[in-house]
């Protein structure tokens, strides 16, 4: 199994369906596998998802909390709380990075809300004018994911991204969100609805195939 | 399609992102329980959030990272699920295993009555104060409709259960209940148990956490129509948004 420490890890297209790294040996256990391994007290399943994951979860926290500190934190809180409650992970309500994703991004959001509104409002300035080039790291399927969640995001209007990034990095509730902003409620929840509608429409297909198990209404 | 169930479809993106508050979220996960179409765009807008992250620009984690996550996970006892552990034991020891499985059991059971003990007629500060040295978690409650009440919740290390020690609500007639919930993002909140006062407002109760604890995003007190409601319908009284 690669070592955690040496790895760069990225987002791996094929990780996503929890399967061996492009490029990695083919005896390397999907990710459900190493979670059953984690819950027998394997350390070294705990290693293995970190060097698959954990360059996914700290980019994430770092891009909630602002500082590396902090993401580091979040980053470390998130995969001792896996390696502990690793039996609260369920195969049937999702793919392993979204249940890790799921603990960041909540613990990130605990940390933000202990900060004043304003700051967090102010830390999310920056995100703004995120959507940039697609990396040039990662494996080519990486970098294929990557692309085709940004021009995703790029197919939204400036004020539709923004209420989806305030949202979900930023931690806002709706009406934070219109506060912010100055506009009327409604118009928060209209524009985020059309901006998730937007995304479901460009990411539909590959989000399908990525989970397996969405249907349609 | 009825505007009401339009009302639901527009929150739908806003609760998928965790962007609701409380009463508004529990309104919301009703309409999803009994709504197949509000079942699957839900499922749809889960996945599409589940794949945001990957559109930032990676950054690599600090090298010392690793190092501490993995000595932090050397230094603590794994928190196996009870019947994991034992289901393993077993398989490892098919003889020996029952007799162990049995007395950890009666072990168990003892540290439970004698946690149920300890509770009536005594003062609840220090019990509360030992529960809370015991591996796990010590969430506060602040009050929210009812601005003298608190309450502790402790979570036990490995989920599951915990104890919620409550002071400040008035006790309620036999056809109201207060009842315990937690609430997740972009899933239906749960209810823990259900609980009356005494006569100086004050409750010890067992409560169980039947969801991942990391999930949580609130943890609520309201109260309901006896015997339990499936859903809060009151307003919060006590409240719990952000804990370590």
């Amino acid at each position: 199994m690669a070592r955690a420490a040496g790895l760069t890890t990225m987002p791996d297209f094929r990780l996503w369906r929890g399967q061996p790294r492009i490029g990695g040996s083919s005896e390397e256990p999907p990710d459900a596998e190493l979670v059953r391994q984690m819950r027998l007290g394997h350390e070294p399943a705990l290693e293995g998802l970190y060097g698959r994951y954990g360059g996914l979860v700290y980019t994430l926290a770092l891009r909630i909390v602002g500082d590396r500190e902090l993401a580091r934190e979040v980053l470390q809180d998130t995969f001792l709380r896996a390696w502990n409650a690793s039996e609260a992970y369920d195969a049937q309500r999702g793919r392993v990075p979204w249940w890790l994703m799921g603990i960041a991004r909540n613990r990130a959001i605990d940390l933000l809300r202990s900060r004043p509104h304003q700051a967090r409002v102010r830390e999310q300035e920056p995100v703004r004018a995120e959507v940039r080039d697609p990396a040039s790291v990662g494996s080519p399927d990486a970098v294929a994911l990557r692309r085709a969640v940004m021009n995703a995001l790029q197919g939204l209007t400036t004020t539709q991204r923004q209420a989806i990034e305030l949202a979900y990095y930023g931690g806002l509730t709706q009406v934070e969100i219109a506060r912010e902003l100055r506009e009327p409620l409604g118009t928060v929840k209209s524009r985020t609805r059309e901006a998730m509608e937007r995304l479901r429409q460009l990411l539909g297909p590959l989000v399908e195939d990525e989970t397996g198990r969405v249907t349609r209404p | 399609m009825s505007g009401e169930h339009e009302r639901f479809v527009e929150e739908l993106a806003a609760y998928v992102l965790d962007s609701v508050e409380g009463p508004e979220r529990a309104r919301i996960e009703a309409h999803i329980a009994s709504c197949a179409t509000c079942g699957g765009l839900l499922r749809e807008y889960q996945a599409v959030v589940g794949v945001l992250p990957v559109s930032l620009e990676p950054v690599v984690p600090p090298a010392e990272a690793w190092a501490a996550i993995r000595n932090a996970a050397r230094g603590r006892p794994l928190h196996m699920g009870f019947f994991a552990r034992m289901a393993e034991f077993v398989n490892w020891r098919p003889v020996a295993g029952w007799s162990v499985v049995g007395a950890v059991v009666a072990s168990l059971l003892i540290w439970n009555v004698v946690l149920q003990l300890e509770v009536p007629g005594k003062s609840e500060g220090p019990q509360v104060e030992a529960l809370a040295r015991r591996p796990g978690r010590l969430v506060i409650l602040a009050g929210a409709g009812v601005p003298a009440a608190s309450a502790r919740l402790l979570v036990a290390a490995d989920g599951g259960h915990g104890h919620l020690a409550i002071a400040g609500l008035k006790r309620l007639p036999a056809d109201r209940i207060y009842q315990i919930w937690f609430v997740r993002a972009g899933a239906p909140t749960v209810t823990g148990g259900t609980f009356n006062v005494d006569a100086r407002g004050r409750a010890w109760v067992s409560v169980d956490t039947p969801v991942p604890f990391d999930e949580v995003r609130e943890i609520a007190v309201t109260e309901e129509a006896a015997p339990r409601s499936v859903t809060p319908t009151g307003p919060y009284l006590l409240v719990a948004r952000s804990w370590r």
